[in-house]
């Protein structure tokens, strides 16, 4: 899938994604009216991401692990591996154009980014419908965004 | 001294005398499956047991690095004639250091610091190396390595700042630096003199263990922490 990787962190929001946030948080079980947080820049993005966010690694790890029992994906499979290198690129990019030079961040940027299209590559594989949390979180990332996960009941997204 | 000469393509390697070939083959293959198993091992299992999403996402990213670096050196394998089965990690046995149980997270902090540290030596001994696509392969990798052995002593320099913390990394060397040496290969190997013969590699083991050594030493030291 084609994406915008990272280039619309820090944009206003828009009511489709709005929707994309709210369709993830009630496939995992969670509260899909919870307040959205943006950040604004990668430091903030960066502080944000440093704090636990167990209850929604949680649920998506279950989930993972619901779908790893019907399906499999390969992580060396080198048209993956050639998406994460894309999505470092991106991040790398993205990074710089915010004046941003951290190399560990812009890793974290990618290690997500890639986190979550092994996570969707899993729920296609595995035949889950359009609306499954994976595919939705997928789609932020796809749209540019880099969804950050849910910190004192918020989602907080960059 | 003699020098053996670049071996730039993998059909000027096709010439060369077989005891050259199977030393190449040797070390791509040993290459080819520690990158494999140490992304299966410990990165892929080590972000379930990282505390926070930016350590998680940075522990993935890792993981998808030491992937990479398999892909790169099976794909030479596979051009060099590497037997499928010699690449069948359910038939090769993996190197002791693969064989530590991976049990929490400042154990897998240690690991990179000290595992990936090991791991550079190795790599290091390759960029000069007489076949060029090895050495290549050896240069793109290098600074992936560097990266996550830095990652390594950037979160135990974190863990640290407290007494528990400490007493964990402490624990975790003491359980893991045993077993690092024995990575490098027994003293007056047979296969280190072809390969330093052909100008593959360029040190001993002996002499590669020992460096390795002073540099675990003097990478964990600061962080008041002792090797066994």
């Amino acid at each position: 899938m084609n994406g915008a990787w990272f280039s619309a962190l820090g944009e206003a929001l828009g009511e489709d994604e709005r929707s994309e946030i709210a369709a993830y948080l009630e496939g995992l079980g969670m509260d899909a009216a919870m307040p959205v947080r943006q950040a604004l820049d990668w430091k903030e993005a960066s502080e944000i991401c440093r704090k636990p966010s167990e209850e929604r690694w949680r649920a998506e790890e279950d989930e993972r692990g619901r779908l790893e029992r019907g399906a499999r994906v390969d992580p060396a499979d080198p048209e993956w591996l050639a998406l994460t290198e894309v999505l470092h690129g991106a991040a790398a990019v993205a990074a710089a154009r915010g004046g941003c030079a951290d190399a560990a961040l812009i890793r974290v940027a990618a290690g997500a980014a890639s986190y979550a299209a092994y996570q969707a590559r899993l729920a296609r594989a595995a035949g889950a419908a359009s609306r499954h949390p994976f595919l939705r979180k997928y789609a932020l990332y796809c749209g540019g965004r880099w969804p950050l996960g849910v910190y004192d009941h918020s989602f907080a997204i960059f | 001294m003699f020098a053996y000469p670049s071996i730039k393509t993998v059909d000027e390697f096709r010439q060369q005398p077989e005891e050259y070939q199977t030393a190449v083959r040797k070390i791509v293959r040993s290459h080819a499956l520690n990158e494999l198993y140490g992304a299966q091992v410990f990165d892929e299992p080590a972000i379930r047991l990282a505390p926070t999403p930016y350590a998680k996402w940075l522990t993935c990213r890792v993981a998808m690095e030491e992937y990479h670096h398999h892909v790169r050196f099976k794909e030479l394998a596979d051009q060099i004639g590497v037997r499928p089965e010699e690449m069948d990690i359910k038939r090769k046995r993996p190197l002791n250091i693969f064989e530590v149980p991976l049990e929490s997270w400042e154990q897998f902090c240690v690991i990179k610091m000290l595992g990936d540290l090991a791991e550079i030596l190795q790599v290091e001994d390759l960029l000069h190396c007489s076949f060029v696509p090895l050495r290549n392969i050896a240069r793109t990798t290098m600074p992936e390595e560097k990266f996550h052995a830095q990652f390594g002593l950037d979160f135990c320099v974190d863990l640290v700042e407290t007494p528990q913390g400490r007493a964990k990394v402490q624990q975790a060397v003491n359980g893991f630096f045993p077993e690092v040496p024995k990575f490098f290969g027994a003293a007056g190997s047979k296969n280190n003199e072809l390969y330093r013969k052909y100008g593959i590699k360029l040190r001993s083991n002996e002499d590669m263990r020992a460096d390795y050594i002073a540099r675990a030493k003097s990478t964990v030291e600061p962080l008041g922490i002792s090797l066994p």
